[in-house]
Order: structure tokens, then sequence, then C-alpha cells
């Protein structure tokens, strides 16, 4: 493969995965906390019907 | 079940996006003047067309919302946004390396990356609406308006290398009438294209979910109010 | 009542409060002045490089001051539920909307057109040598701001954070027009006639115009009655 300008490729490339990953872990990160609201919410749900 | 069927699909994508770096970055040719870094293409184009893609979703699920007052298709137009900033940014980020390289600067202020830009901004002041607004059914309304006001701006993106003479490169693609591309180059681009676009969809499908999963939210919420 | 007779009692009725109180025209007028002060401070006024940017700093002042006046618009209609009344009103939402963005560009141009002799005197350019074109350019885009920034305005008239949602909104979207603009009055401000290839700006600010217009009048429906 031709070197010239490797290593902006190599930040381009680094660049698009970057965006990607973060993405991803914003996503998760929202996963998890939207389902721990989730159980907390019916969890306080379950006892005040109970009491 | 879906579930598993939206992961087992994401590995696959993500499978064939790791092959293609092997045939990006060693399968192909060299190109005569750039050098390395015209291979960064196999990512600027793909993810320029899965931002256009997802805008356009965004587009349809605002006129839609419109049509029928489903909240629903608010959801998936707030999920099918983020992705379209998602996108762009790779498009922006990749596109201004590219550019300092062959041209010799960061940016240029002409009609394409102008309204890339300006599309990306009004996309992310649309998010920034979301957030000033409390109540569902205002902030859907709103928003759907939004969203096809911008639209206007990838549309016009989009047709801005054939309408003006730009510094970006005009169609080069063959089916947009260029002929500058080698064939097997043109092949590994659609190739490269399958993965991201079809991961464009598979996070809008994510962040769908999350966003019904937290209008559930809200009613237990209510409900928890209440007891 | 037919629909552009509506638009011109909605624009006379903005009009006219504005002129009793004057307090929006007045606002915008100075925070213009001093912007422009300010600038010829900052810039050289006499350097050959200030002349190439001269359109640039006229639409950033344009930009701002018109900001101050769009906010006041549908703002100026919020206390005892004047905008539910208009709302409510046989009058068409298209017809407020058009006749609250006529309101808004002409005291937009009222501004424009005082700053102008006090920017010619700061910057000390010959800009009344193509003041025909210059005024063609000064009402398209002034149009394509209040056109948009009304609509907006309507957007974001019961959102907390108002007038920091309605610049927000506005700008991006004006970068086009704003960019045709600058090109256009860089080159009229300091007296020198369009050639061709500056024509395609021109249809950019036209183009503009017509897409938002029509844009807007389609959507104020759903923006202000739901």
């Amino acid at each position: 493969m031709d070197q010239r300008n490797f290593t902006y490729m190599f930040y381009g490339f680094a660049a698009a995965w970057a965006v990607l990953v973060i993405y991803v872990i914003t996503l998760v990160s929202r996963e998890k906390k939207i389902h721990q609201e989730i159980n907390r919410l019916r969890k306080l749900i379950e006892e005040g019907t109970k009491t | 079940m879906r579930e598993k069927i939206t992961y087992l699909i994401a590995i696959a994508v993500g499978a064939l996006l790791i092959t293609n770096l092997y045939t990006i970055l060693l399968g192909l040719p060299d190109e005569a003047n750039q050098g390395a870094i015209y291979r960064i293409f196999f990512f600027h184009f793909p993810s320029a067309i899965t931002a256009g893609i997802a805008a356009f979703i965004s587009l349809i699920a605002s006129i839609l919302y419109l049509y029928r007052r489903d909240l629903r298709w608010d959801s998936l137009a707030v999920a099918a946004t983020e992705v379209t900033l998602a996108f762009g940014a790779i498009v922006l980020a990749t596109g201004m390396i590219w550019a300092r390289i062959i041209w010799g600067i960061w940016w240029a202020w002409d009609a394409r990356l102008t309204s890339t830009l300006v599309s990306w901004l009004a996309y992310a002041s649309y998010l920034i609406l979301r957030k000033a607004v409390d109540d569902p059914t205002t902030r859907a309304r709103l928003s759907a308006v939004i969203s096809i006001f911008t639209f206007s701006g990838v549309y016009i993106s989009w047709k801005s290398i054939e309408w003006w003479r730009t510094q970006h490169p005009g169609p080069v693609i063959s089916i947009r009438g260029g002929g500058g591309m080698a064939p097997g180059m043109e092949a590994a681009a659609y190739w490269n294209l399958l993965p991201l676009a079809v991961l464009g969809i598979i996070l809008i499908t994510i962040r769908l979910r999350q966003e019904n999963l937290q209008r559930l939210i809200d009613g237990l919420r209510r409900q928890a109010h209440e007891i | 009542m037919n629909f552009l007779r509506q638009s011109f009692i909605i624009a006379g009725k903005d009009l006219r409060a504005e002129l009793r109180g004057k307090e929006t025209v007045n606002a915008s007028l100075s925070f213009s002045v001093v912007i422009l002060l300010l600038f010829s401070f900052a810039f050289d006024p006499s350097a050959e490089e200030t002349r190439a940017i001269c359109g640039g700093l006229l639409w950033l002042v344009f930009a701002f001051a018109g900001a101050l006046i769009l906010n006041r618009s549908f703002a100026r209609d919020l206390p005892n539920d004047c905008l539910d009344a208009l709302i409510m009103s046989p009058i068409a939402p298209a017809a407020l909307l058009l006749g609250k963005a006529m309101a808004n560009m002409l005291l937009l141009l009222t501004v424009e057109l005082i700053c102008l002799p006090v920017f010619g005197l700061f910057y000390d350019v010959p800009w009344t040598r193509q003041i025909g074109m210059l005024l063609l350019v000064l009402v398209l885009t002034t149009w394509a701001l209040t056109v948009v920034g009304t609509m907006f305005g309507a957007l974001t008239v019961n959102l907390r954070l108002r007038e920091l949602m309605l610049p927000t909104l506005l700008y991006p979207i004006m970068i086009p027009a704003l960019l045709a603009a600058i090109q256009l009055t860089t080159l009229l401000a300091v007296g020198e006639p369009l050639t061709s290839e500056y024509d395609s700006w021109l249809k950019v600010l036209v183009g503009f115009d017509v897409i938002y217009t029509l844009l807007g009048l389609a959507l104020i429906d759903t923006v202000l009655v739901g």
C-alpha cells in the first residue's frame, strides 16, 4: 500500500470509528439507566399496592 | 426474540465491516495522486448516504406523526435524527481530515460543506428544542415541524454538487452520471455502504426501543405518584 | 374577508402597537449602532481588509438586531391571552404568520436603512453607488430572516428559554441566505457593480425566500393550533 499520507488516513479511520463507538457507548449507558429506572419504579408500585 | 435477531445482525454487520477493512487497506490498488488517504472515501461516502437515509426516515416519521398523532412516530423521528447526527459527524470529521491533505485546508465555505454543516447544526438544535419542552404532545408536534424544515437542508446538500461549482468533488459514482471511479473501488464502496446502512438502521431500532421504554417509564412514574 | 386583507390587518396591528411603544425598534437600533461602533474599534475601518469583510459585518449586525425584533413578535401577544384570542379568531394562521412577518420585515428594514448611513460613515464606503441592487439584496434577505424568524418565533413562544431557542433554531437555517447576502453586500456596499458570477447568489436568495415562505405558510397551522 502506498505509504503517502498514511498518518492522516489513520486519523480519518480513527475518527470514523471513534464516533461510532462513542454513540454505541451512549446507547448502552442509556439502556442501563432505563432498565434501572423501570425496576425501581416497578418495585415502588409493588410496595405501594401491597400496603 | 426480536432483540436476539437485532444483536445477531449487529454482529454480522460488525464482521463485514472488519473484513472490509482488509479489502480497503490492503486489497485495493493505490490511487495515482492521493496516496493512502483516498481510502477514507469508503467511510466518508457510505456514512453520508446513511445519514441521508436516516434524515429521510426522520422526515417521513415526522409527517406521519402530524398525520396520525401517534407518539410512536415521534419516537422514530428522534431515533432517526440522532443517528443522522452520528453519521453526519463521521462525514464531517472524515471530510475535514481528507480536505486537510488534498486541498490543504481543513474547511471551505462551498455549497456542499456549508449545507451539510448547516443541516447538522439544525438537527442538533432539534434535539436541543426537545429538551426545552416538557409536554410530550407539544414536544412531538414542534419537533415534527422542525424536522420538516431541516430536511430541506439535507436535500440542498445532496443536490449542491449538481447545482453549483463546488470545492467538493462533483458526482463521480456511476449511477449519478460521473465516470471517475475504478469499478473495483466503486464495488468496495457499496460493500461498505451495506454494513454501515444496516448498522444505522439497527441503531435506529435500538434507540426507538429506548424511546418507547422511556414513555413506559413516564407512565409508570405517573402510576407510582398516584399510589 | 380575504387572505391578504387579513394579513394586512395583522401587520397594521403589530406596526401600530410597535409605533406606540417604540421599545423594540429603539432597542434594536441602539444595539446595532453600538455593535457597529465596537466593530469599528475591533477592525481598523480604513484598511483594505475591512472593505473585504464589510458584508459579513453588516449582516451579523442585522441578524442579531433581527433576533431582538423577532423575539418580541409573538411574545408581545402573550399577556392577557391575546395570542389565544388571535388563534381562535376567524383569521387564518397563515395570514397571522404573513402579517407578523410583514410587520417584522418593515421594522427590521427600518433599522437596516438607518444603520447603512452610519456604517457608511464609520467605514467610509461609497454605499450609495449601487443603492438599487443593495436595496434589492436588503429586501430579499430581510424577508428571508423575518419569514423564518417569525415562524420559529411562533414555535418557541411558549417555551422557557424562548430568547435562547429562537436564535439557536434560526441561525443554522439562515446560513445559506446570509452567506449569499454577505457575498453580494461585500461587493455592493463598496460601490462595485455585480458581475454575472454573482447571479447564482441572487438565485440562492430568491429560492430561499420562495421555499421557506411556502414551508412556513404550510406548517404554521400545526405550530399555532396543533
